[in-house]
């Protein structure tokens, strides 16, 4: 083993011929039914992996808030006759490297091997998701590590803004919880809560697949079925109730003995399957979208108010939010705020020039295959798609929408999201000349 | 030059042979600064206008300042190689500070110390414990993001005299990673980088010791902190200082002792005494002067820190007593080759790990024979290695903690 990964690891600078650039992407159907998407790349000796299931946090029952994010990390904790350390033990001795995590509309999973342990990685992955253990003694180490972690993400301002600003955007919906759970209910988590909420997350009817690098679609089907073959075809999937969002702005500050005051101020915007989406995408890059963004520019460049400074999309199944993320001294981040109020304003009322349009949909555009740095990296924008339910030649169509958005176009979901009635900010720290407004 | 045709994309690295090291006590912060600065204008390219031309063309950019290095990064399609080069090439000779693009932008890194290092409790504990393990006001003990006070009386010209005296080419290593030939390469670097001129780069000198009151032990009180975190350092030596036979050996020793769950670290404090909610330690030997190889223990509720510091001298002894058994030193170095192969397949990981090994002394032919290197590691010498280090002459105790609560 040592000789055959010395050879392979002696490589790093040895030439490879240039070939073609694009990602083709493959849809593979296995017999037992499963679909995925293949990425098939020789020129690396890796296969990467990534995968979801439809339901996540946000359909966590009263009193069991914690429970899908505790099992997603305990999947790999032991499984089949394997307790944890010698699973994790035969998973490093085949080379791979796998995890589960928690979101609140998915329970999400992701494989690295190397394709010379192929068969072994999968076979773990199968035991991890079919038999996982949930034995005791490691449920009271992950609970003491969780609540920990909850304790101590209490005092770190930005975790402290996003929950603020989460609990309160989504007040009296299931979104409104935090993944990692309460501490009161992890209290009380046994392991058969979490093997309840296995069986109810892990089926076959949601599942999505992304695999990226030395496999083809014969061994990928394969592979697939003995892996994800003995998971029940269909569950019971709760259905969310609908997102009313806030029509009231807020402001909302919470105290912490820290020199520079967290800032969020979100505002509801297009669900991901809206037509004007890919406008609202060029409206936030200009907005706060790097280097180039009116953000960066007023706050940073010319006043510098802040080291970072952006505006974002977070879509959710069933919500979605435009955010502004900054961070400000205490004693500035009242005219941090203002300037962005005014930045938004403008954007509004006035519409956006001809060469910010221009730059921002080159950008966009470009963009995308500069995050194509690993195999990973792609199964996971893979991933990301078929998530967002778009076709497997998304790669290519993705250029042709965003170059289709005209400067009305950001005109209109400007004036549809960027209102003044309707910004939720929160500030974390101890910012001078700002309070709570309730 | 590191080909990769997976995708049409390239890298450009550049990365200066100076860093936060090579300040002096009094201008902290200079180098992180200047690399601020290098985004602010040319003689010839405006203010703003670097980072903008990349992003109008669909690339991506980055800059760091380290200890020992300064780094610029892009990405771009890889046609744009040009581009990259003629710009990177343009700040490498001709940047020009001006008062109005530096005031506003000394604002913005304080702003970022503050992110980075005010608000955060265990990053202001580090700043202490390397002044202790380093000895005050020496190259590894002052902060990259320098003193607020020193910072905020730095103007241009002390900009532009560190810049002149360390961004040349003979200062600098070209990386270029991605979808381009060694020929394309070549004949660009020439035509950019060949015509900047050459100048005298200075000598960098790192200290041969740690710091001069060896043992320490700092408490350090936050009432951020919500449960206590303990933590020990000992002086180490890197690829380039000190006792470096040792380096590959410490490597196998910090995985094997304190790498992930598996570690014997975590082994025996989280799983075995059930003492702690984890336990690791780490090393790094990619430095120009010693390092430290660190122990970092999270104590569970309850556990007081004696405890800790029982159960962690008695894992110690057991490797220093001769304890180290070779089929686990054969897992650790398979765990380390297998990184090695994983990083072939990121397009960022290669250039990163050359730029850092070519700027701190390295060649191209030291970073291939890693793998060798960690091969040929045997558990005598990982006890060898820690017996050399592991020494309380050499070592900074740290605990960070909550105050005590009021009384009243």
């Amino acid at each position: 083993m040592k000789a055959r990964l010395l050879a392979l690891a002696g490589l790093l600078t040895v030439a490879m011929a240039p070939a073609a650039g694009a990602v083709d992407v493959k849809e593979v159907t296995t017999p037992l039914g499963i679909k995925a998407w293949l990425v098939q790349d020789k020129s690396t000796p890796v296969i990467a992996l990534s995968f979801s299931f439809g339901d996540g946090s946000a359909t966590e029952p009263e009193g069991k808030k914690g429970v899908t994010n505790l099992m997603s990390i305990m999947l790999t904790d032991g499984a089949g006759s394997l307790p944890a350390e010698d699973f994790r033990r035969r998973e490093e001795d085949a080379t791979a490297s796998m995890g589960f995590g928690a979101a609140p509309d998915l329970l999400s999973g992701s494989l690295r091997v190397l394709s010379a342990n192929r068969d072994k990685g999968f076979e773990l992955l199968r035991l991890a998701m079919t038999e996982p253990r949930f034995d005791e003694s490691m449920l009271e180490q992950r609970r003491a590590q969780a609540i920990a972690a909850l304790n101590q993400a209490e005092q770190r301002p930005n975790t402290v803004a996003l929950r603020t600003l989460t609990a309160t955007m989504f007040e009296g919906h299931p979104y409104a919880h935090n993944v990692s759970g309460l501490r009161d209910s992890l209290k009380t988590l046994t392991p058969d809560d979490l093997r309840k909420r296995a069986h109810e997350l892990l089926s076959r009817d949601g599942l999505l697949v992304s695999a990226v690098g030395d496999i083809d679609a014969a061994q990928l089907s394969r592979e697939l079925d003995k892996t994800f073959g003995s998971l029940p075809a269909t569950a019971d999937k709760p259905v969310l109730p609908p997102w009313t969002p806030p029509t009231k702005p807020r402001t909302i500050v919470v105290e912490r003995p820290v020199p520079q005051s967290s800032v969020l101020m979100a505002m509801p915007a297009l669900s991901r399957d809206d037509p004007d989406w890919y406008a609202t995408l060029v409206m936030a890059q200009i907005l706060g979208g790097g280097q180039q963004s009116r953000l960066f520019e007023q706050v940073r460049e010319k006043r510098g108010l802040a080291y970072s400074v952006t505006a974002s999309l977070r879509s959710y199944a069933k919500a979605a939010m435009l955010i502004v993320s900054t961070a400000s001294a205490n004693e500035k981040v009242a005219e941090t705020i203002d300037v962005i109020r005014k930045e938004i304003d403008r954007l509004r009322d006035d519409g956006v020039t001809a060469d910010e349009l221009t730059d921002a949909k080159t950008y966009l555009s470009g963009s995308l295959a500069l995050a194509l740095d690993s195999s990973g990296a792609v199964s996971n924008m893979l991933q990301s798609f078929q998530v967002d339910r778009l076709p497997p030649d998304y790669f290519v169509k993705r250029a042709d929408l965003i170059s289709a958005v005209t400067a009305e176009d950001v005109q209109r979901v400007a004036r549809k999201i960027l209102r003044d009635q309707v910004i939720t900010t929160v500030v974390v720290g101890q910012p001078v000349g700002l309070t709570s407004d309730r | 030059m590191l080909p990769s045709p997976r995708a049409p994309i390239v890298t450009q690295v550049v990365v200066y042979k100076v860093g936060s090291a090579d300040e002096t006590f009094g201008k902290t912060g200079i180098a992180h600064f200047l690399e601020h600065m290098m985004f602010k204008g040319t003689k010839t390219v405006g203010p703003t206008e670097f980072a903008k031309t990349i992003a109008r063309n669909g690339g991506r950019d980055n800059a760091y300042t380290d200890f020992d290095i300064t780094g610029y990064h892009q990405t771009i399609a890889s046609d744009r190689l040009e581009l990259v080069m003629r710009l990177e090439a343009d700040r490498m000779a001709n940047l020009d500070i001006v008062d109005k693009e530096l005031l506003p932008e000394r604002e913005v890194v304080l702003e970022e110390r503050r992110m980075r290092i005010e608000n955060v409790p265990s990053a202001l504990l580090d700043e202490k414990v390397r002044v202790k393990l380093f000895g005050l006001h020496q190259p590894y003990s002052m902060p990259p993001s320098g003193y607020p006070d020193q910072v905020r009386a730095l103007g241009v010209n002390d900009l532009m005299t560190f810049y002149r005296q360390h961004y040349m080419p003979n200062n600098a290593v070209l990386i270029v990673a991605g979808d381009v030939t060694s020929g394309a390469v070549h004949r660009l670097a020439d035509k950019y980088y060949g015509t900047i001129a050459a100048g005298r780069a200075p000598m960098r000198t790192r200290p041969d010791k740690g710091g001069p009151d060896l043992p320490q032990e700092i408490v350090f009180q936050d009432k951020r902190v919500v449960e206590p975190t303990w933590g020990r350092d000992y002086i180490a030596p890197s690829f380039r200082k000190g006792e470096i036979g040792h380096a590959p050996a410490l490597e196998v020793l910090g995985r094997l002792f304190g790498g992930g769950e598996l570690g014997r670290l975590s082994r025996a404090l989280v799983v075995g005494d059930r003492i702690a909610l984890s336990a690791s330690a780490g090393y790094g030997p990619s430095s120009l002067g010693l390092t430290n190889f660190g122990l970092d223990v999270r104590p569970a509720p309850g556990v007081d820190i004696a405890t800790i510091e029982r159960a962690v001298d008695r894992e110690m002894k057991k490797i220093l007593d001769g304890h180290v058994e070779a089929d686990e030193v054969e897992r650790v170095q398979n765990q380390l080759l297998a990184s090695a192969i994983y990083s072939q397949d990121s397009l960022g990981s290669g250039p990163r790990i050359y730029a850092g090994a070519l700027s701190t002394g390295g060649t191209v032919e030291e970073v291939d024979a890693w793998p060798q290197l960690i091969a040929d590691v045997k558990p005598a010498d990982v006890v060898a290695a820690a017996r050399h280090v592991w020494r309380e002459s050499g070592c900074v105790t740290s605990l960070l903690m909550p105050p005590p609560k009021d009384k009243t």
